[in-house]
């Protein structure tokens, strides 16, 4: 089954929002990333990858100023089948990413009532890899 | 360690949108709500329980229109510790909610983070979504 595996927070002051959830929930430091679409900070709670990210353009059409919940991330298998299939339901692909990010790809889709997600097949920094489930589940 | 175990997303027809991702990702349904807060379709991949609601309050100041990712909930082993340690940090208690019936023993407190974003913490896990490893470990 895909994972979801990402978390993203739209926010004005990244460090300053990283260090809360540091310290309140004691979620480690992954990375720090500043690329075309965001700057920000990632989180790790051992499973999911939390970014906290001051984005640079306005991906869900709430305007720059937007702080909040931004968008979350599945980890898939195969990411083209995947992609296929979300097409087949009437998502709609809205760009793919593979800028400093270690190896790992992700392509970002609207979902029903444009709500936006990533998927990728490589895990995210920090976050858990299917197999890892796997293995937890066969423990 | 406090585990993220919710993903609550805001929409006009949860139901459609739940559909969408049990087919999409294989999602499984693990309940329907319908509270105070909020009605919708909780769904599971087996580590985190994703809440697709149609809220009818504002609980984010964005205004009843608001569709998006909502807020998201940790699992912590100790509710009260943590809520005094999140308020020490600055956070601010919007609310607790506890369910009867079917989730019952189910209780959260809302708290607004910086910048005002909310996020829910739990000792009892959300529905389909999985338990901290320590609890996992001690009930072997």
């Amino acid at each position: 089954m895909a994972k979801l595996r990402h978390l993203a927070i739209a926010c004005k002051d990244p460090d300053a929002m990283a260090e809360f959830y540091k310290q309140a929930f004691d979620f480690k430091e992954v990375r720090r990333g500043d690329g075309p679409l965001a700057y920000g900070i990632h989180l790790s709670d051992g499973v999911i990858d939390l970014a906290i990210l001051r984005c640079k353009t306005d991906q869900i059409g709430k305007g720059l100023d937007y702080t909040g919940m931004h968008h979350f991330g599945v980890l898939v298998e195969d990411i083209d089948a995947t992609a296929k299939k979300l097409e087949a339901l009437g998502a709609e692909h809205y760009m793919d990413q593979n800028e400093n990010r270690m190896g790992a790809f992700e392509a970002k889709f609207y979902g029903p009532e444009g709500v936006l997600f990533d998927i990728a097949e490589h895990p995210w920094t920090g976050s858990a890899a299917l197999d890892e489930t796997k293995k937890q589940a066969a423990d | 360690m406090p585990k993220l175990r919710h993903i609550a997303i805001a929409a006009k027809d949860p139901e459609a949108m739940a559909e969408f991702y049990k087919k999409a990702f294989d999602f499984k349904e693990v309940g329907r709500p319908n509270g105070v807060l909020a009605d919708g379709v909780f769904l599971s991949d087996g580590t985190l329980n994703l809440a697709i609601l149609k809220f009818k309050s504002d609980q984010l100041g964005k205004g009843m229109d608001y569709t998006g990712v909502h807020h998201f909930g940790i699992l912590v082993e100790d509710v009260e510790k943590f809520s005094q340690k999140l308020e020490r940090l600055g956070a601010k208690h919007y609310i607790d909610q506890g369910h009867g019936g079917q989730q019952a023993g189910y209780f959260e407190k809302k708290f607004y983070g910086p910048e005002g974003v909310l996020f829910d913490i739990a000792e009892h896990g959300w529905a389909g979504a999985e338990p901290l490893p320590a609890e996992a470990e001690a009930a072997e």
